[in-house]
């Protein structure tokens, strides 16, 4: 009996020490290597701000992909990060777009969510109309302005015109005069995230080419100003990541409105129609073809099909045809692909020229736009359902936004021999269904 | 004791873990020997070991045992500094023979209830690999009617006829955003009823060395008619599947035993199991409704794989035996095919154990199993998880047997 208790003693100790025994993996140390992340700016246009579902909101900027890459910095030196935050009264910021239901049909209906942090809407002479937000008057890490262009990085009043800087300025409308380069470089740091360009040829392509405001930046002045950005930039010694232009082409914006799905629709009450009629950036009426891409928000304009004055229904006679706005036609859109391969040269050619770390966020995307299996995760560039876009079809969810952070980490990682730790991109969601 | 039996079966949720989802814990001897058993008449366990030798058994018997299984798992994603870790969920599988008829003649009956194959893994539900895998709950629990007949005094057969009972919970998130901003998710719940046999043939040499082959067949879990349950957004609810089915391969195993006897007292037994994995070749789960989702066809594609067992036994007093084993099962995961929920790799097994004879009748025995898998990193193919997966498992065991 004594010896019974005996080995019952040995077998409760063993079970005891033993469910402490975890298995161990080699131990990770982050560590900094040859950069020094003490204090990271990340400049930017909307992709920097975490502007998603059309607007900018607090649960977007929550999501930033800058903040995210800070976030893991941390572990290694990394100092604080602040984004210039919506407060919770007004987080819904700049109004925002969200999936209410679907058709009966499976068409996705979007409803908007009303802006709670506009303060004022003026009139700029010569210019138009600026919807000026809440001021925010606290320290910035997130330098993102939704809408910048490169190109508008050194213009002085760009500060009156953009109410989403001018919200960061701490000067009224029209009464700035700060360019955006000197704002952002004002305040020293060690580290920083560059990321435009991508304005230059999106509103281009997202007007459809139409609009005389939304021209591409002109190649030259692009390689001007970018150098001009990279040496404002690491003037003080910073290092920092830049990254190039996403295919604009493959996003939701442009691939979920097809003329094959157009027709589709057509044909299902009038079956004799075999073609859609356009009008091309030249002015010219044809035809359109698989290769001239229609813009998202035509799908929800209703227009298709509705008779004008004299009867003829919309784009389905040369005498009504689709207007430019809705189209990037094929001409339209070989320019596109023109300027962002030139653009993006030269961001990898002064990227090199600066030692910088790089982020081919144009192979990226389309990688995964193409379809792709995250953590067990599909995503792609599909409408929605593909994870990654949010429901303005150009910018990202939290998923899409954590990826970028992790391609921005690697990059970092692999040029300063740093070891900064990835995002685990399964904490975060995309589009939110009702 | 047929009663303790069944009511011992219907408390506990039996599950394990020896070389992917198989499970190596059918005896406390033998387990307490690094799992061989195939080349001995060792005791009633032998209705799993060795169908063949139950006729060489010296007596009748009934016995039942329980193994606690404690299994840990550590992941890290790549890239990240962050190890996490399964939950701690103890699997209890559960082992119950009996031998009967005449210990003088040449027919002996049998009956025995064991777990073959299994698998408890929980991770937590917003874990890394959640889109994976959130939890398996998995067990196949075998009821095998033995008859063995001892042809020669040297040669036995035996065999038996496996009735499989089956079930599975697989849990997963959907990726897929709720309103409120968590992840959808899915169970998967099914059973199966399927048929097997077990046979085996036990020879003692004039040299005194005894030897065992035995071959336990494929059983193929079907699960029909299986409760898919999906949360999702309220929008997509109506477009997804109710019910699935699935077939798991359960693969037949190979073994072949050799039992020494150095010394009255001293039993060594050395097995080589031969798993026919090659049978996996993907995880499909076929839905009723494919409005929004595509049947799951998962490649696993698994290639058969060895084990290596080495056990002694020593009765070190009248009343007291010792044992101890080594064993080493190799992988029949391949590069690139390693998941989450059964995260394998080569693995080497420790085992020590002792038994006490309380009485003529009595005996009691203790087994400790400690199985050390080799960690391993690797990108999956299909879900693109790309990390490093390390487990051990502690798993002591005890079982109670009443000879005539």
């Amino acid at each position: 009996m004594k010896s019974n208790i005996i080995y019952q003693s040995i077998f409760a100790v063993a079970l005891l020490s033993l469910a402490s025994c975890k298995p161990e993996l080699k131990t990770v140390t982050p560590t900094q290597g040859n950069a020094d992340f003490s204090r990271y700016i990340a400049v930017g246009n909307s992709l920097t701000s975490g502007f998603a579902d059309g607007g900018l909101y607090l649960d977007g900027q929550k999501n930033s992909f800058p903040g995210m890459i800070a976030t893991q910095m941390k572990t290694v030196g990394g100092g604080e990060f602040y984004t210039p935050f919506f407060t919770d009264a007004q987080a819904d910021g700049t109004g925002y777009k969200k999936l209410s239901s679907f058709t009966a049909a499976g068409d996705p209906v979007i409803t908007d969510v009303a802006a709670q942090a506009v303060r004022d809407v003026i009139t700029i002479p010569d210019f138009g109309k600026v919807t000026l937000m809440t001021k925010y008057s606290g320290e910035i890490n997130n330098y993102g302005v939704p809408g910048i262009k490169l190109g508008q990085i050194t213009y002085k009043p760009y500060g009156n015109l953009n109410g989403y800087f001018e919200r960061l300025l701490p000067g009224n409308s029209p009464t700035n005069n700060t360019a955006y380069i000197d704002f952002v470089t004002e305040k020293p740091f060690t580290f920083f995230s560059l990321w435009l360009g991508n304005n230059d040829i999106l509103g281009y392509a997202t007007t459809g080419g139409a609009s005389p405001a939304d021209q591409p930046t002109d190649k030259a002045t692009f390689t001007a100003l970018y150098n001009l950005a990279a040496s404002r930039m690491t003037a003080n010694g910073a290092k920092g990541v830049v990254a190039t232009i996403p295919d604009v082409l493959s996003t939701p914006y442009f691939t979920t409105v097809t003329l094959a799905a157009l027709l589709k629709g057509v044909q299902a009450s009038a079956p004799t129609v075999t073609s859609l009629y356009i009008k091309t950036g030249a002015g010219d009426v044809r035809p359109a073809t698989a290769k001239d891409y229609f813009i998202l928000p035509f799908s929800s304009a209703g227009l298709l099909g509705k008779p004008n004055g004299s009867g003829i229904p919309y784009g389905l006679h040369p005498l009504n045809p689709i207007e430019s706005q809705y189209v990037l036609d094929e001409a339209e859109a070989a320019k596109v692909a023109d300027y962002v391969t030139y653009y993006n040269q030269t961001i990898k050619s002064v990227a090199a020229a600066k030692q910088l770390a790089v982020v081919d966020t144009y192979a990226i995307f389309k990688e995964y736009a193409a379809g792709k299996m995250v953590n067990g995760a599909e995503v792609s560039a599909a409408y929605i359902t593909g994870n990654i876009f949010s429901l303005d079809g150009i910018h990202l969810t939290p998923l899409g936004y954590a990826i970028v952070a992790n391609e921005f980490i690697r990059s970092i990682n692999k040029t300063y021999a740093s070891g900064i730790p990835i995002v685990d991109v399964t904490k975060y969601r995309g589009v939110k269904f009702p | 004791m047929k009663k303790i039996l069944l009511s011992v079966l219907l408390v506990l949720p039996v599950l394990g873990f020896a070389q992917s989802f198989q499970v190596n814990l059918q005896g406390q001897k033998q387990t307490a020997m690094g799992g061989a058993g195939t080349g001995v008449a060792m005791d009633e366990a032998a209705v799993f070991f060795n169908p063949g030798a139950v006729s060489f058994l010296e007596k009748n018997g009934v016995q039942a045992g329980i193994s606690p299984l404690y299994l840990k798992t550590a992941f890290r994603e790549n890239g990240s500094n962050i190890t996490e870790y399964n939950k701690d969920k103890i699997a209890t599988p559960i082992m119950g023979y009996a031998v009967f008829g005449n210990p003088q003649g040449r027919i002996r009956f049998g009956l025995g209830i064991y777990t073959p194959f299994g698998g408890a893994m929980h991770w937590k539900e917003d874990w890394t690999g959640k889109y994976a895998i959130t939890s398996l709950d998995l067990q196949a629990i075998y009821v095998q009617p033995t008859i063995s007949i001892k042809i020669t005094d040297q040669i036995g057969i035996g065999g038996g006829l496996v009735y499989s009972m089956g079930k599975v919970d697989l849990r997963r998130a959907v990726p897929l955003t709720l309103n409120d901003g968590r992840q959808g998710d899915v169970k998967l719940k099914g059973d199966s009823h399927d048929f097997g046999w077990n046979a085996g043939i036990y020879i003692k040499t004039i040299s005194g060395v005894s030897i065992g082959i035995t071959h336990r067949s494929q059983v193929t879990a079907n699960v029909k008619d299986g409760d898919a349950t999906f949360n999702v957004p309220d929008a997509l609810r109506s477009s997804f599947p109710t019910k699935f089915s699935a077939a798991l391969p359960l693969p037949a195993t190979t073994s072949i035993g050799l039992g020494f006897y150095p010394s009255a007292k001293t039993t060594i037994a050395v097995d080589a199991n031969w798993v026919h994995w090659n049978k996996y070749k993907e995880l499909a789960f076929i839905y009723n409704n494919n409005d929004r989702i595509e049947n799951t066809v998962s490649p696993r594609n698994y290639h058969d794989a060895a084990a290596l067992r080495v056990g002694i036994e020593n009765q070190a007093t009248s009343k007291l035996a010792l044992r101890a084993g080594v064993g080493y099962a190799f992988t029949p995961v391949g590069k690139g095919y390693v998941t989450p929920e059964v995260p394998d790799a080569n693995r080497i097994l420790l085992s020590a154990g002792l038994g006490y004879k309380a009485s003529e009748r009595f005996q009691i025995d203790f087994s400790f199993l400690y199985e050390n898998v080799k960690a391993r990193n690797e990108t999956n193919i299909e879900t693109g998880l790309s990390g490093e997966f390390k487990t051990v498992a502690y798993i002591p065991g005890i079982s109670l047997s009443y000879k005539w």
